[in-house]
């Protein structure tokens, strides 16, 4: 078995390695997180705790699921809010963790109403033995809209709770942004501004997942309603990517240290999250769906990946896609590569056809006897919707032109992709 | 270009392993893992496959089974894991056995070298036989840190899996790339030494700190009547014959007659098939609800359109022409063909070996003789005669002798 130093520094606290269970339904107390240290995370973020006098009272059932053919939880729909246990035993088992794991990393999630709220938490976490504070200035469906991604949205009262926070610790702290904003930027900015070090991202993006076709209301069902709330898993990962994205490319922020999540599952989920800015990976759904163990292919593959980079420590890779996703108006819009075809691996079944005509450029041609595609490059525009749908990768990119009246030579084009070029077997 | 008879059945794509990992429940305390005798913990290297962790899974497989690669092929699967796994109270079992080849392939393709060599502890044992038994205890004993001699009759290692199995089922290449790893471990194969002819057990254990009987049952059965016909070969012959020609054999016969109904005849009855034998019939002593050769290699018989004849029994043959009649129903037939086909069991050899079997078998549980620097395991050995048990007593074995030598302790 691989073995390989997965361990990063993140925001001054060292980590065994980068994975962390992050602030919701998984590591809402000590026997839970203890498990999760036990089968190998790094660290947790404890669910977050509110203040004393605000009141957690649950719906049930509280989750829905999205599914695509036969594939469950493509995206995961909770409506549970914040910790429900009491801020003693909430603190109570902080303390408990770090004394029985002192090797791993206790990462405090809080949530106040107002500054009075998170000076007073940030100041019990500090004192319960945490490692780090995570502001929680994110979660979609709290009952009151003092709290959550309401305040998120307003970089002001960010600023304002942030420094509330420094005010009661001196632990690192991150803020954990929200999604549901057309640019995080300026709230992330406020965030530093106050005192966080560092940006926890995404928290779930609001949504209503399904309606029930006969009850004509949205899942799941409270007493005949339901409600607005966060979406995760799988689905997110893509926007979660662009605001890691965003993040590191915006003026100031090329350093950020970011905790990343949404919907990684695998260590090439992972890798991606990386590659894209993340120092330090959290998870929720996958674990919700399959358990702690996940973690051990999490970390095998990601050390195997690492060898196969050449690769000895984490921070080598952190942030090196950024520099390769650029504007749209950037790219190199004088050439396109024709899609190619192996007819050893062609089974004959027409999707690329079907999707050419149906949704590109009708620049395939179905032999009817044969049944057999051919690309007429008279119409392709080489958008590769066929590699897309093909269910044998058996379409690939061929030959590369350059656009009528554009100068370059066509061999100087770099096409090179696991996906198009060497499609899965 | 493969003939018909070196085909080995098509594998998975990345894409197809996906859909049937996919399948798999991801049980908790999953049952796959507990049913299989060699532990190779299908639950853990299948949920590798799902999370994309291809390295992890052949970690997985490999480390806990040195003939990963063989007993994805080889392993009637349906017997262990597959009868254990949960998604039968869905529709069917996961292909645990097609992930498996799947998984070790990639394996080989990556050319992954998985298995380390231990510290040496500067003690040595010899191994006599050289099949999947003395294999995995070879290589478990090089990753404690031993050193590993192995002593094997014929010219080529892997005994049975060498010479018994055919090449569609199980090519040559896999048994080659799974000895090499053992080699490149550090297993010496000492070639063509028979052990009591060439060299005695009294110099294996001079020279070394405890010897391994690893024989396994390798020596056909005959039925007296059969005796001295020119028509008839044994199951044992017939196989190595054809698997060292690669199937190119002369004097292919229009028909033959095969009388068994274990995994062996099944095997013996599809390569005739596939040698394109026009007809060949299968007469064999159980009825179909006693069977003894797999559902799997039954199923694969029938379907390569051999017919099967179930509750018979030879009362007589007159050169190419047998006689059989049913067990219970009054009923005889008579076959006239041009060859004929034994099998009906094979056995033990264990003459100057220092170890006493009966029925093909150690009467005692364990590995031990009474000889404390004598030790035996494989188809000798009490439990099931598959590749797959092999590969477990060969693991118990090498702690067995860990424990006697070294107590265990490094």
């Amino acid at each position: 078995m691989i073995s390989k130093d997965l361990s990063v520094e993140f925001l001054g606290v060292h980590f065994e390695n980068p994975f962390l269970l992050s602030s919701s339904p998984v590591d809402n107390c000590y026997e839970m997180c203890a498990k999760a240290f036990d089968e190998g995370w790094g660290g947790v973020v404890f669910k977050t705790i509110g203040p004393k006098h605000f009141k957690i009272n649950e719906v049930s059932p509280r989750f829905d699921e999205l599914t695509k053919e036969g594939t469950p939880f493509v995206g995961f729909k909770n409506m549970e809010q914040i910790a429900e246990h009491s801020l003693e035993e909430n603190l109570h088992d902080l303390r408990h963790l770090k004394d029985d794991y002192p090797n791993k990393v206790v990462i405090a999630s809080i949530m106040g109403t107002n500054e009075e709220d998170w000076e007073t938490l940030a100041q019990l976490v500090t004192e319960a033995g945490a490692d780090m504070i995570e502001m929680n200035l994110s979660c979609p469906q709290m009952t009151s809209h003092e709290m959550g991604s309401d305040v998120g949205t307003n970089p002001e009262l960010v600023k304002k709770y942030c420094a509330a926070v420094k005010r009661g610790s001196d632990l690192p702290m991150m803020a954990k942004m929200t999604p549901n904003i057309t640019d995080m930027v300026p709230a992330a900015k406020a965030s530093m501004a106050g005192g966080a070090v560092g940006i926890a991202t995404i928290n779930t993006v609001k949504s209503v997942a399904n309606i029930d076709l006969d009850r004509k209301v949205g899942l799941p069902i409270v007493n005949g309603k339901s409600s607005i709330s966060g979406f995760s898993g799988k689905a997110v990962k893509p926007i979660a990517l662009r605001f890691l994205q965003q993040l590191r490319t915006a003026a100031g922020l090329e350093q950020l240290p970011i905790s990343g999540i949404g919907g990684i599952e695998t260590w090439q989920d992972a890798a991606e999250f990386i590659l894209m800015g993340a120092t330090t990976l959290q998870v929720t759904t996958s674990v919700m769906q399959y358990g702690y163990r996940i973690v051990e292919d999490m970390k095998n593959g990601l050390m195997h990946y690492m060898e196969d980079q050449h690769v000895e420590h984490l921070s080598e890779l952190i942030g090196v896609a950024n520099k390769n996703i650029v504007p749209a108006e950037d790219l190199d819009r004088d050439y396109k590569v024709y899609p190619k075809i192996d007819w050893d691996k062609c089974i004959g079944c027409g999707r690329c056809y079907i999707s050419c005509f149906d949704g590109a450029h009708q620049a395939i041609t179905w032999d009817i006897k044969t049944r057999r595609p051919s690309i007429d490059t008279s119409k392709c525009v080489g958008c590769h919707l066929c590699n897309l749908v093909c269910p044998v990768g058996a379409i690939t990119t061929g030959e590369v032109v350059m656009k009528p009246g554009t100068k370059g030579n066509p061999e100087d084009v770099q096409i090179e992709s696991s996906r198009l070029t060497h499609p899965v077997q | 270009m493969s003939t018909k008879y070196e085909k080995e059945a098509p594998s998975y794509t990345m894409t197809t392993v996906m859909e049937e990992a996919a399948r798999c429940l991801l049980c908790h305390d999953a049952p796959c893992s507990k049913a299989c005798p060699a532990g190779t913990d299908p639950a853990r290297f299948i949920r590798s496959v799902r999370f994309r962790n291809l390295k992890g899974a052949a970690e997985t497989i490999r480390e806990n089974n040195a003939m990963g690669a063989i007993c994805a092929r080889v392993c009637p699967t349906e017997k262990y894991c597959e009868l254990a796994c949960s998604r039968t109270g869905i529709d069917c079992p996961i292909d645990i056995g097609g992930i498996q080849r799947f998984v070790t392939d990639y394996e080989e393709q990556e050319k992954m070298d998985i298995l380390r060599k231990g510290d040496s502890n500067g003690l040595s044992i010899a191994i006599v036989g050289s099949g999947p038994a003395g294999l995995q205890t070879a290589a478990t004993l090089l990753q404690k840190g031993y050193a590993v001699d192995i002593y094997e009759k014929n010219e080529k290692a892997g005994g049975y899996l060498r010479y018994g199995i055919p090449e569609y089922r199980l090519p040559d290449e896999i048994v080659d790339v799974e000895i090499n790893r053992i080699v490149n471990l550090g297993a010496e194969i000492k070639y063509n030494v028979t052990i009591g002819k060439d060299v005695t057990m009294a110099d294996l254990k001079a020279d070394h700190d405890a010897v391994v009987v690893a024989v396994g049952a390798s020596e056909a059965k005959m039925l007296p009547m059969f005796e001295g016909n020119p028509y008839v070969e044994t199951a044992v012959d017939f196989l190595a014959r054809v698997k060292e020609a690669k199937g190119d054999i002369d004097n292919i016969p229009a028909s033959a007659v095969v009388v068994g109904g274990g995994d062996v005849a099944m095997d013996v009855a599809t390569t005739l098939k596939r040698l394109d034998v026009k007809n060949v019939t299968d007469l064999v002593y159980e009825e179909f609800d006693e069977f003894k050769a797999s559902k799997k290699e039954l199923d694969a018989t029938q379907k390569a359109g051999v017919t099967i004849v179930d509750g018979y029994v030879p009362t007589d043959v007159d050169g190419n022409t047998i006689t059989f009649k049913h067990r219970h129903l009054d009923s005889e037939m008579t076959i006239k063909t041009d060859l004929i086909i034994l099998a009906v069991g094979q056995q033990v050899n264990t003459d100057n070996l220092g170890v006493n079997t009966d029925h093909g078998e150690v009467q005692h549980a364990g590995y031990k003789t009474d000889d404390e620097k004598v030790f035996f395991t494989g188809d000798i050995a009490q439990g099931d005669k598959t590749v797959v048990w092999a590969v477990r007593k060969g693991k118990e074995v090498a702690e067995e002798i860990d424990q006697a030598l070294l107590g265990g302790n490094k």
